[in-house]
């Protein structure tokens, strides 16, 4: 049941590995095109395989039923990993981190994220090894929610984080500062 | 708010002012046996002497007491209490004090008060000490070595010119070390928005050149050393009690800090968390599914 | 205090009060409301307005009063919150702030020093316990977090000093504090959660309903004041009777034996006033035994409620529930208010056991059942009592989630919490 693996989308699985790109518009585009294919791959293969329901791309029974992984990367540390299977894709995130304090604050905040997962369904417990975090989604994910909301709201949390973590950065040495004048300023 | 710890023990005031109340209006005195902490492992003893009810004795513990008592806190402490302090403190305790609850002054307020900043005036010998010398002029005396916490150390020096107060603190959380660093180059910033300042200065990892002959002097990622420079405008008679207080306070103040911004680093999280999740949540047709946010505040609500 | 420790921190939060103190204490070194007072910021939500530009300059987020100080005159321009309901942390914000005070202000504690013990209602989700983990071991870097049971630290408390194995983690517990009163049952340290019970009467209902009985009698008290004298006189001279008919013709015929009189100042005119006290001293407590005079849509006596309450749980743990019912909380500190009950809960018990003889004909005579009330010194605190019983053995430290535990595996670590403590 491959005929309909030959939509121009799927191509790309098939052709390429990897796709860079540098500025952020055409990098989320780019992501988000790969993602409505994925989407649409896993709709037609989960009526494929009935009564499967272990999401494919974790269980890895056959590399049959496992598509080309797609990595997009916008530089070295800011990439997407698109992992589709049959009944599920797998999406994971490596966030920008310029220094030891947006390392320490994306964990923690990905870590706080994963605490909450049962409430994002779509979020894996644990993101798979050299990224942050990783979102696993599956046909039963996808007949229950509306597929282009998803790729939404994806596109909505790689454009966030990134201003979040900043943002808290700034804010924790906004605090620093104001700890230390508090301190200081009361010595006469 | 709560920005500057207190200075003095809270527990200790509202035990004292609710006994000495309880004494002045006449009322039966009763059984006090209470124990409690401070920080830098601080330890309390409330208690009668002997099942005196009459009688209240305020004990503490301080680890580091004798190498206070190295510095004059015998001195200062008799200075500060007077007759209050016991010759021989509580066993297991470094100093006892002790007030009759039937000869209780009228104003009792600065007594209390005082007696809660117990820790404070224990810190506060060293710093004396080292400050007259500066005043003096005296230059080459022996270093002050504080161990005021385990693996946490705090050094005095005096030059004529300047006292210099070394702390080494560590950073048990390994992000700990990070946001550590943060606050500490600010610190060394601070400076610039108070010219009446000490200088500051830091060091992560290894000691600064004035502890490298400091044999106990720790070496570790999660080390961090913080070097206050007190010129004679902090350490002169009049200015001194406030540097004490501020001084005396620097290594809870800052993990002090360091905690609270996490605590708010956790409120953003909550709330952005908040914000995916409504966006996720739109790819939901049944929006009913969703009753609370994970900050279990209702989503009608908001 | 295991040696060379610092002693570990104890905090109980309940809706209306937070008991907070160091163990090995016999009482909370402060019991203040469980209260914040924060800033507020308009129709916005206030950590959006944390995160907002305007922090600039200060720390927006340390400006907040907890306990009495939220009520206090400096915090007049501060709304007032309450982080707990019905047990239950409901605004985690507020409630990681409130504990950031209760630590840092109150206990002075640093916080890696000190082993915590916290407290969690009976029907607490594991989840809470993680999100209570993550602040603890996040925020607060404690080296090691017990959360325990409510009610299985009333338990606890109640032992006094019986030997080991007299110490049963199987009771009944009833707790009243202000606002709401609780029958729960507890087999071997956990808590059947499906036969608990609430009563709509505790604490502020007494006074609510002594307040009634004055205002209709003594019109000198000032009405701005009435419900602090109300409080005042059930908690100097309240007391439960064993027959409130009885209780009537005794002061009738001996008045001046019973009633007593309170005197109060009043707060704006600085002049004193007297109040008789009568009836009231026993018909307040007397509201849990007829809850009819204060209430007419609850109309269950409480013994009713802890007998149905046991009768609901498993039989092979109802013995064990009739002989250790434990009281715990404020409310439950008038005198006599033991006694009463297990004569109530007694009554009831026989009644059932000679109905059940009388069907069978008189041809099976049904062990007895014994009926115990356990009234103790540690009462009126004695669910933080408990906790500090607890976090000042040697074992708690055993069973407490270490900080290296959480890092190596998360917050999951303390969604179980195991019993312990009867054997020491």
């Amino acid at each position: 049941g491959s005929k309909r693996l030959e939509r121009p989308f799927l191509k790309a699985f098939r052709s390429c590995r990897a796709i860079m790109t540098t500025t952020l518009q055409p990098y989320l585009d780019a992501v988000r095109v790969t993602l409505e294919a994925a989407l649409c791959l896993e709709q037609f293969s989960s009526q494929v395989v009935e009564r499967h329901n272990k999401p494919e791309v974790e269980v890895r029974t056959s590399k049959e039923l496992l598509m080309t992984p797609v990595v997009i990367a916008r530089n070295k540390q800011e990439r997407v990993l698109i992992e589709p299977s049959v009944n599920s894709v797998r999406v994971s995130l490596a966030v920008k981190q310029s220094d030891e304090i947006e390392k320490i604050l994306t964990h923690k905040f990905t870590r706080f994220m994963c605490q909450r997962a049962d409430n994002f369904i779509v979020l894996r417990r644990k993101p798979i090894e050299g990224y942050d975090i990783s979102f696993l989604i599956t046909a039963s994910h996808t007949q229950l929610m509306f597929k282009h909301k998803l790729v939404d709201f994806l596109i909505h949390f790689m454009q966030e984080i990134d201003k979040e973590i900043s943002d808290m950065k700034l804010s924790l040495n906004a605090r620093a500062r104001i700890s230390a004048e508090e301190f200081l300023k009361r010595f006469n | 708010g709560m920005i500057i710890l207190e200075q003095n023990n809270r527990i200790l005031y509202d035990l004292l002012e609710m006994k000495f109340n309880n004494a002045k209006e006449g009322n039966k005195p009763d059984l006090v046996d209470v124990r409690f902490a401070d920080f830098d492992g601080v330890l309390y003893h409330v208690s009668n002497p002997d099942g005196d009810k009459t009688k209240l004795m305020v004990s503490i513990s301080l680890k580091f007491f004798r190498e206070l008592q190295e510095h004059g806190a015998d001195d200062l402490l008799r200075r500060e209490y007077g007759s209050a302090v016991l010759p021989s403190p509580e066993s297991g305790y470094s100093v006892s004090l002790i007030y009759d609850l039937t000869a209780l002054s009228d104003d009792f307020t600065d007594t209390i008060m005082k007696v809660s900043s117990l820790k404070r005036h224990c810190f506060a010998s060293v710093f004396e000490k080292y400050f007259e010398f500066q005043e003096a002029g005296q230059e080459g005396m022996k270093r002050a070595v504080i161990h005021y916490r385990e693996d946490e150390t705090l050094y005095v020096e005096a030059k004529a010119d300047r006292v210099t107060v070394i702390f080494s603190t560590i950073f048990k959380d390994p992000d700990d070390v990070v946001i550590g660093k943060v606050f500490l180059q600010e610190f060394r910033e601070g400076r610039k928005a108070s010219q009446t300042a000490p200088q500051v200065l830091y060091s992560l990892g290894e000691p600064p050149m004035e502890l490298k002959d400091q044999k106990d002097a720790k070496v570790g990622d999660n080390v961090g050393y913080i070097t206050f420079v007190l010129f004679p405008r902090h350490t002169n008679k009049k200015a001194r009690a406030n540097t004490i207080d501020l001084i005396h306070t620097f290594r809870d103040y800052l993990h002090y800090h360091i905690k609270c911004s996490k605590v708010y680093m956790h409120t953003r999280m909550r709330s952005k968390t908040s914000d995916f999740l409504k966006v996720l949540n739109r790819a939901r047709p049944e929006v009913k599914v969703e009753k609370k946010t994970i900050t279990g505040r209702s989503f009608n609500a908001q | 205090m295991a040696l060379g420790r610092l002693p570990a921190c104890v905090i109980d939060n309940g809706t209306g009060y937070t008991k907070l103190g160091y163990a090995a204490n016999s009482e909370p070194q402060f019991i203040i409301p469980s209260a914040i007072a924060v800033k507020d910021k308009g129709a916005s939500s206030h950590s959006s307005a944390l995160r907002s530009g305007s922090t600039v300059g200060k720390i927006d987020d340390l400006d907040f009063f907890i306990g009495d100080e939220a009520f206090a005159p400096t915090a007049a321009n501060y709304s007032v919150k309450y982080p707990i309901r019905h047990g239950i942390v409901e605004d985690w914000d507020l409630m990681e702030r409130f504990w950031e005070q209760c630590i840092f202000k109150y206990l002075r504690a640093e916080p890696e020093d000190h082993y915590f013990l916290l407290t969690e209602p009976p029907l607490n989700t594991p989840e809470n316990r993680e999100f209570t983990a993550e602040i603890m071991f996040e925020s607060f870097n404690v080296p090691g977090l017990y959360i325990a049971v409510q009610a299985v630290l009333a338990l606890a408390a109640s032992w006094g000093g019986r030997a080991a194995d007299q110490r049963s983690l199987t009771g009944m517990v009833v707790d009243s504090g202000d606002g709401v009163t609780h029958c729960i049952p507890v087999a071997e340290g956990y808590v059947i959660g499906s036969c608990i019970k609430h009563i709509p009467i505790a604490g502020r209902d007494i006074t609510y309903f002594i307040q009634s009985l004055l205002r209709d009698r003594e019109p000198t008290i000032p009405a701005e004041q009435s419900y602090e004298v109300a409080k005042a006189i059930k908690e100097k001279y309240s007391y439960v009777c064993p027959d409130i008919l009885k209780e009537f013709t005794r002061y009738d015929t001996d008045g001046s034996k019973w009633m007593k009189t309170y005197e109060g100042i009043n707060n704006i005119t600085k002049k004193p006033f007297v109040v008789d006290v009568g009836y009231e001293r026993f018909l307040g407590p007397e509201i849990f035994f007829h809850p009819e005079f204060a209430n007419a849509d609850y109309t269950t006596p409480i013994s009713e409620v802890v007998d149905d309450v046991i009768q609901q749980c498993p039989i092979d743990v109802r013995r064990g529930l009739y002989e250790n019912i434990v009281l715990s909380g404020g409310s439950t500190m008038f005198k006599d208010f033991s006694r009463r009950m297990q004569r109530d809960v007694k009554k009831l018990v026989d009644y059932r056991l000679s109905a059940s003889e009388a069907i069978a004909g008189g041809n099976l005579k049904p062990k007895p059942i014994d009926v115990q009330v356990i009234s103790h010194k540690m009462q009126r605190y004695a669910v933080w009592f408990g906790g500090s019983m607890l976090a000042s053995t040697a074992e708690f430290y055993q069973v407490a989630h270490s900080k290296a535990e959480y890092m190596e595996r998360g917050p999951s670590i303390c969604r179980h919490n195991p019993v312990f403590g009867q054997m020491m």
